[in-house]
């Protein structure tokens, strides 16, 4: 007889979260990670939590002296750099650790897809993962606005720019809808305080509780379930989860916090941009030369000044959608062949990300 | 004369004694280079007494090494006021331990029949050597404040000026004579060393610190289970001492480095008066942009038409910049035929305030990706990143006395004629019925 | 109106312009990084027009002092022109007026006759390697990354003694810590453990 739709539900649902086996024999005492060729990506999600976790206090400390309104924001940021003591270097933790955030959850994502860890049954970590890459993206696109300097607002004009791109696709009956929506996003007709206030309430409020439940949920749910294989064959040996495993996790992240604070100690992110950059915002007057989105953005930048704008639609959309779909899309996919596609993935990144520019200008002229 | 017998002749008879002495017992003696332990006679109040002497002697003794063997160092590391206070607690902390340990250690002596047999008048001199040099240590400590600093430049030459041979007492004759008797009190004891139990510190057992563990198997279940339960009690209390003792560094060493500078973050910054006064001019001025902008804004909702420029201030190879209804950036333009031109500046690619400068093929340039604008036409030229050309904004002209003279649509359309004699004397403006909708 | 006037009037009186564009040129073509006249003016886009820090915009009192700086033209004389940032000031109270003018046809010379001495952001570049790399002189947290990051890896290595020490203890303390735990919940010895 076939099963009633409902139980079947409960069936999944019972299988892929196993609430079962929240106890201390399953999640600690008995636990047991494969080391093999590719468990190297076992770490890198837990760096990525560890870089957001330095993200929420770095972010709760700056918001101490941060003011988010039109006139103010410029020059706060500028009074935490030169006048709070360890202001500087609470800021370019913040800015440091989220280009290394943002780059490990690429990194994890893509480790993930090489190791088949989306397969059953850890679907729902899965798509929890790509939302948070989603939700990751948003914090990058609104924080980056905060400063309000030349750099920070004309990115963002130029990023928000790209949804009106889209209206010259739409049929005439919603000819206006593109421009809608960016307008509804920037809250006013031009960016400004409008702006400045829902972009601040969004990277300060609404995408950390968002992100605190959906991580709660893919954390809890990587600990039910425990490390997946990661390759087809027997790994050569397993690593106690407590202590073995979780020693090795935090090693790494003492060497990455070692890393990001004597980089922020040291190299001031301001210096990485021309300094016409840094001055703050003028509504009135014209934009400096350099302007481009973070590096984290090359991938999708790029190719959007060489490329017709629907190409990119159809290919950012097929992919997103790709992404929340793996699960079912590479069920059947050998891990070899998984490691092949994720591979191409990241060589089209780092190539996009670091020549980008390059390929633009050698293309442009 | 007595200063040169007590800090030249002194020191340098008690290093002689005791390294020859110290040579004579090893050939002579060598059973008896022990530290005499009478453990086995009274175990308790030993350890109370023994265990807190000599950590704190050896705390104070590594502190007064490291000032003497590396001054200048411990001089840069003593210049910096939480590293210095750390030191000059942990020498009290220590001479507390050590007092607590020397009275343990005498009190045990007095009260305990057993070792009152065993005692020699050797360990007599040493206690109250000891219990001098301590007492006398604290009262240079707490008499004469931060003596890890000031010892670097004066006790550290006079002891390098011994060891290398050219003795000098020039600082140390002038000290108070509580340092003196200090300094005298430590020759003194390397004076005696060689004669008393204080050889043991160079039969210090420092392999036993590195040792293996005892494994002992039984051949009986229940002693073996015993066994095994001890080794596992003994191993986790090892990783618990050592857990102990390296989050406890940790710690420290962020105190020291990190943490007053996080309670400093949360205080107001200690600005001086004219950097408090540049720092307001600034947000003043930034107010100002910002009220400034404001007000360009209520001009727009207030008035339905705005000033642009005479037109004769216009020309075709630099535009002026203004502000349309929407707040957007505009340029105005003076054609050769004499009437005005004015075109959105707000870039049509990715909304960059395009550059007034005309060039010789009259366009004006977008920096951002590089487009290329006709002032005439406003289209781009081929191949830019922008596609659609900017948009035309209409205007009303006026003469001096404010009559309407001519106008253009946002569309192009023309209306009016311009009386090239006093076209000068005409006024520009942006109106509002007029301006494009979005 | 009264600022339009001013600007007139000091336009007739002193004559020629403000701004030597050569310097920019040479500065932003020689680093490769985009620049803009805030590197020795007080206004970004220039010291003609009439915002803030350009001429247009100076009280009377500004403009003697405008004055002044224009009749600098020994060096040692110190200025304070309200049209020039600090580095700009300094730039013509250390080389004066007349050896700055001569400068306009070589001005990748200006670092050397300036000299390497004055670093007045005090970020470790001085200001002419600032001005031959294009970044900026009076802002500590802007220069050349490497330099910067040399610089205070320098400045700051007892911190970074510190961080890096803390972080092994730490980690040390740690590790023990679980394995205590570890040793402490089992029943068997680490060697019948971990074989």
């Amino acid at each position: 007889m076939k099963q009633p739709l409902v139980s079947t539900l409960f069936d999944f649902i019972a299988s892929r979260i196993p609430l079962h086996k929240l106890d201390v024999r399953h999640m600690i005492t008995e636990k047991e990670v494969p080391v093999h060729r590719m468990s190297w990506g076992y770490y890198v999600g837990g760096l990525a939590l560890f870089f957001f976790i330095i993200q929420v206090f770095t972010g709760m400390m700056l918001l101490f002296y941060y003011e988010p309104t039109v006139s103010e924001a410029h020059e706060s940021v500028e009074y935490i750099t030169h006048f709070v003591t360890m202001g500087a270097l609470i800021r370019n933790l913040h800015a440091w650790s989220a280009s290394f955030m943002i780059f490990c959850v690429i990194a994890h994502m893509l480790s993930a897809l090489a190791m088949k860890a989306f397969a059953k049954p850890r679907e729902i970590t899965w798509i929890a993962g790509v939302l948070l890459l989603l939700i990751t993206f948003g914090f990058g696109f609104t924080g980056y606005l905060l400063p309000w300097n030349q750099i920070a607002v004309n990115a963002t004009k130029v990023g928000l720019a790209s949804i009106d791109q889209m209206g010259q696709y739409l049929p005439a009956a919603l000819s206006h809808l593109a421009e809608d929506v960016r307008v509804t996003i920037q809250g006013a007709p031009a960016i400004g305080q409008a702006t400045l206030s829902r972009f601040f309430a969004l990277h300060v409020v609404i995408l950390p509780l968002m992100v605190f439940g959906v991580i709660g949920l893919h954390v809890l749910s990587v600990q039910l379930h425990g490390m997946s294989p990661g390759i087809e064959d027997k790994p050569r040996r397993k690593d106690k989860f407590f202590p073995i495993f979780i020693l090795k996790d935090f090693k790494e992240w003492g060497i990455a916090f070692l890393v990001l604070f004597i980089l922020s100690l040291c190299l001031p992110f301001d210096s990485l941009f021309p300094y016409p950059l840094l001055e703050p915002y003028n509504a009135l007057g014209s934009t400096p030369d350099g302007i481009k989105p973070e590096w984290y953005f090359y991938f999708v930048y790029y190719p959007m000044e060489l490329l017709p704008f629907w190409i990119i639609i159809v290919v950012m959309t097929l992919a997103t959608l790709g992404l929340f779909a793996a699960p079912w899309i590479f069920k059947g996919t050998s891990h070899k062949t998984m490691r092949w596609i994720a591979s191409a993935i990241a060589a089209y990144m780092i190539i996009m990300t670091l020549f980008g520019e390059n390929i633009y200008h050698a293309i442009k002229g | 004369m007595l200063e040169l017998f007590a800090f030249v002749g002194l020191p340098y008879a008690a290093i002689l004694i005791c390294i020859v002495g110290t040579v004579w017992r090893f050939r002579n003696d060598q059973y008896g280079i022990s530290s005499l332990s009478s453990q086995f006679l009274e175990g308790r109040k030993l350890l109370w007494g023994s265990a807190p002497w000599h950590i704190g002697i050896l705390i104070i003794f590594l502190g007064h090494f490291v000032a003497f063997l590396l001054p200048g160092i411990w001089q840069r590391l003593m210049a910096v006021p939480l590293l210095l206070a750390l030191a000059e607690m942990t020498g009290f902390a220590s001479t507390v331990l050590c007092l607590l340990g020397l009275t343990v250690l005498f009190y045990r002596r007095l009260t305990t029949a057993r070792l009152q047999k065993s005692t020699n008048i050797g360990d007599f001199i040493v206690t109250a050597l000891l219990l001098v040099q301590v007492g006398l240590g604290l009262m240079v400590a707490g008499g004469y404040r931060w003596g890890a600093s000031w010892s670097t430049g004066t006790l550290t030459p006079y002891v390098w000026s011994l060891i290398s041979f050219s003795p000098d007492v020039s600082v140390i004759r002038d000290m108070p004579i509580v340092i003196q008797a200090h300094v005298v009190g430590a020759w003194l004891i390397l004076l005696v060393l060689p004669f008393t139990r204080l050889i043991h510190m160079v039969s210090v057992p420092l392999q036993y610190l590195f040792r293996s563990p005892q494994k002992v198997v039984w051949n009986n279940p229940r002693r073996n289970n015993q066994a095994v339960a001890a080794r596992v009690t003994q191993e986790s209390r090892r990783h618990f001492l050592k857990a102990a003792f390296g989050l406890s560094a940790a710690g420290l060493l962020l105190s020291v480095g990190v943490l007053d500078k996080l309670g400093r973050f949360f205080q107001m910054p200690g600005l001086h008066h004219d950097e408090e006064a540049n720092l307001l001019e600034t947000r003043l001025r930034r107010l100002q942009l910002t009220a400034e902008e404001k007000e360009l804004e209520l001009e727009r909702l207030r008035s339905d038409h705005i000033y642009v420029a005479k037109l004769a201030e216009l020309n075709n190879t630099v535009g002026k910049y203004f502000i349309d209804y929407s707040m957007r950036p505009g340029l105005a333009f003076r054609a050769e035929d004499g009437w005005p031109m004015l075109l959105s500046a707000k870039c049509t690619h990715l909304g960059c305030t395009v550059g007034n400068q005309v060039d010789a093929s009259g366009r004006i340039l977008c920096p951002c990706h590089v487009s290329y604008f006709d002032i005439k036409t406003g289209m781009p030229n081929d191949g830019a990143p922008a596609k659609a050309p900017l948009d035309r904004i209409a205007w009303v002209l006026r003469d001096e006395q404010g009559t309407e003279v001519a106008t253009e649509s946002p569309r192009g359309s023309r209306t009016g004629r311009l009386d090239p004699a006093v076209a000068d004397g005409y006024s520009l403006y942006i109106v509002r019925s007029l301006s494009a909708e979005a | 109106m009264t600022k339009t006037l001013q600007l007139l009037f000091t336009l007739v009186i002193v004559g020629n312009c403000y701004a030597y564009p050569e310097f920019q040129k040479f500065s932003q073509t020689h680093s490769g990084r985009p620049i803009n006249c805030a590197m020795c003016h007080a206004n970004g886009d220039g010291p003609e027009g009439a915002s803030r820090g350009q001429i247009g915009s100076l009280t009377p009192d500004e403009l003697n002092k405008l004055n002044a700086a224009r009749g600098a033209f020994a060096p040692g004389v110190p200025i304070q022109s309200p049209i020039l940032n600090a580095f700009g000031n300094n730039i013509i109270t250390v080389i004066g007026k007349t050896k700055f003018l001569e400068l306009r046809a070589h001005p990748e010379q200006l670092a050397e006759v300036y000299g390497y001495q004055s670093d007045l952001d005090g970020d470790g570049i001085t200001d002419a390697q600032e001005y031959l790399e294009g970044t900026h002189p009076l802002n500590n947290v802007h220069g050349d990354p490497m330099r910067l990051f040399l610089h205070n890896l320098k400045a700051f290595r007892l911190h970074v003694t510190l961080i890096v020490l803390a972080t092994i203890a730490g980690f040390y303390g740690f590790s023990h810590l679980l394995h205590g735990l570890s040793a402490s919940a089992s029943t068997k010895s680490s060697v019948e453990r971990y074989p």
